[in-house]
């Protein structure tokens, strides 16, 4: 496990567009929930900035962080990419690293670009939470903050699934597209083709599903409404959706899915 | 027994890169695998090394089916160095140390001995294709493995640098290392092998010792002022086993027993005066031309 680590992280410290990315993201991130808090809406009965304070602020920024998603897959495209195109990984399995290894290696990274990002929202989240809090107690602080668990599951399901297609197509460019156009054409093409009860449990519909909208209209207004009332799913904003917790079961199934494919798929093939 | 393989196949689509292949490398010996391109060389080392799959056949490191641990006792080149290119030389030798869970101080020396310490934090795709190939030879030696299985080591490099990697290798077969070399080049697998197995399409062609199956007789030229008169008189006489004329020389492998000396004197006796005469070993080129055709 150890060894692993310092292999990975030997790989990856002084590689330029590692560091690029994981700035741009924690930039971008950081850009977004400052501009949107520099907005003020006040219609009588809501107030904008109850996106930012405890507990919603977990939610609001889980939201947020999770469009930064890509940027971690393709990260890690890149990254196994590299090891595929320059036969590196066909070096370091000949200098006697087993593919299991090396998959495990990716795995601690998936885990570890996931952590980065749950930190990065639970920092800004703490920030943001004790600036636009006006009253303050414990329980409100860590109400919904579980949130941060599911948007780890949501980074690791993007993750993972990059790593599947450069698994399989081996080649930077063609994975990145086709995993972008995988995610905003392909599937949601299938899914229109396919009945409206089928249409959920699509893996991308489930894994993006994970940290869904936060319910505007219900946190501006300050009270919990009526669960018929104003979501988005009952005005036809969105489609129908699962329920919360049989979302995060099928992205974990979906998410061991996608491992043990490239597991097959690395393991077999010539490298 | 360092290396055997048994009946090894790999299939390229309707192209057989490796056919029914059994080789056995013993412990200590230098083995070249020679053959043309395309002869299979480089596949059979992709299968040895686990990085191919054969479809058909087996093989076994030290008389063993080997596992990823085995593989850390076998300093590898295969085809072109394979390194990440943005990493600095010793950044890439650390994750070769790292994966053998070898001493990272063994990337000085290993540097060193290849010459490139001076390189050592410039980036890998800095380097040129020779210093390149240096460093994979460098990679290869890591953690001191005790075989080295070397696809044309000598690939890329200056002449000079070709003599330097060639003494390099004779070295480590020196201190009891199996060396297990992938080779077109014939003088390279005579200098520094002891064993070989010859390839064509896939298939063992012949193997054996070097010095048993790649050199032979050896040819006496000689330019006299009537090479005609002498080939019919030599070849009357039985003094030798074959006899050719090529432009102004007439080249002989002498019969068993004849030297230069007998041949000389039986020239003066006919009042043939010879010009020139010099023995030239039979070129390994000759040899190997011959077993692949």
């Amino acid at each position: 496990m150890k060894r692993l680590i310092q292999l990975e992280w030997t790989k990856i410290s002084s590689y330029g567009f590692f560091r690029v990315i994981l700035i741009l993201t924690l930039s971008l991130f950081l850009l977004t929930v400052f501009v949107f808090s520099r907005i003020d809406i006040s219609v009588p009965g809501f107030t904008w900035r109850n996106l930012f304070r405890f507990p919603d602020v977990w939610s609001s920024f889980a939201w947020v962080a999770s469009w930064f998603n890509l940027l971690l897959a393709i990260l890690v495209i890149t990254i196994a990419g590299n090891e595929f195109s320059g036969k590196t990984l066909r070096q370091q399995v000949m200098t006697g690293l087993s593919r299991e290894e090396w998959l495990a290696g990716k795995g601690l990274l998936i885990l570890g670009l996931a952590f980065f990002g749950a930190l990065m929202v639970t920092l800004a989240g703490f920030i943001f939470g004790f600036i636009f809090t006006g009253e303050l107690n414990v329980g409100i602080i860590f109400e919904k903050i579980s949130i941060l668990l599911v948007y780890l599951v949501q980074a690791i399901g993007y993750m993972v699934l990059g790593l599947l297609f450069i698994s399989v197509l081996r080649t930077n460019a063609l994975a990145i597209i086709l995993y972008l156009l995988y995610f905003i054409m392909i599937e949601p093409i299938i899914r229109g083709l396919c009945p409206a009860e089928i249409r959920p449990w699509f893996p991308v519909k489930i894994i993006s599903h994970l940290t869904p909208l936060p319910e505007f209209f219900e946190i501006t207004s300050g009270e919990a409404l009526d669960n018929n009332f104003m979501t988005f799913e009952s005005i036809g904003l969105v489609p129908r959706q699962l329920e919360g917790s049989i979302t995060i079961i099928m992205a974990l199934v979906y998410i061991s899915a996608f491992g043990l494919i490239t597991y097959l798929v690395v393991k077999k093939r010539d490298l | 027994m360092i290396l055997e393989t048994k009946q090894l196949s790999k299939n390229y689509g309707p192209i057989k890169a490796v056919d029914e292949l059994s080789l056995s490398v013993e412990k200590g010996t230098a083995f070249a695998l020679l053959g043309p391109n395309g002869s299979g060389k480089t596949t059979t080392l992709g299968i040895v090394m686990s990085v191919l799959k054969p479809h058909k056949g087996s093989y076994e490191w030290f008389g063993k089916e080997p596992g990823p641990e085995t593989y850390r006792r076998i300093g590898s080149l295969i085809e072109i160095p394979n390194f990440f290119n943005y990493l600095s030389l010793k950044r890439n030798l650390e994750v070769i140390a790292r994966i053998r869970a070898a001493e990272t101080s063994d990337i000085n020396r290993v540097l060193d001995e290849t010459g490139l310490l001076k390189r050592s934090s410039s980036r890998f795709d800095t380097l040129s294709l020779g210093m390149k190939q240096r460093l994979a030879l460098a990679a290869a030696l890591i953690g001191n493995p005790e075989v080295l299985v070397l696809d044309e080591p000598a690939n890329g490099l200056d002449p000079e640098g070709i003599a330097e990697v060639r003494n390099l290798i004779i070295e480590q077969k020196n201190q009891g290392k199996t060396i297990i070399m992938a080779s077109h080049i014939l003088d390279e697998v005579e200098k520094v092998c002891n064993h070989v197995a010859i390839l064509k399409k896939g298939k063992k062609l012949a193997s054996g010792r070097v010095n048993e199956l790649l050199i032979t007789d050896d040819i006496i030229v000689i330019d006299c002022d009537n090479n005609e008169v002498l080939k019919k008189g030599l070849e009357e006489k039985g003094l030798v086993r074959s006899a050719e004329l090529k432009d102004n020389t007439l080249e002989i492998i002498p019969a068993s027993g004849v030297s230069s000396g007998h041949i000389n004197r039986f020239a003066t006796e006919k009042g043939i005066v010879i010009n020139q005469l010099y023995i030239r070993k039979s070129s390994l080129e000759e040899q190997f031309l011959k077993l692949v055709k």
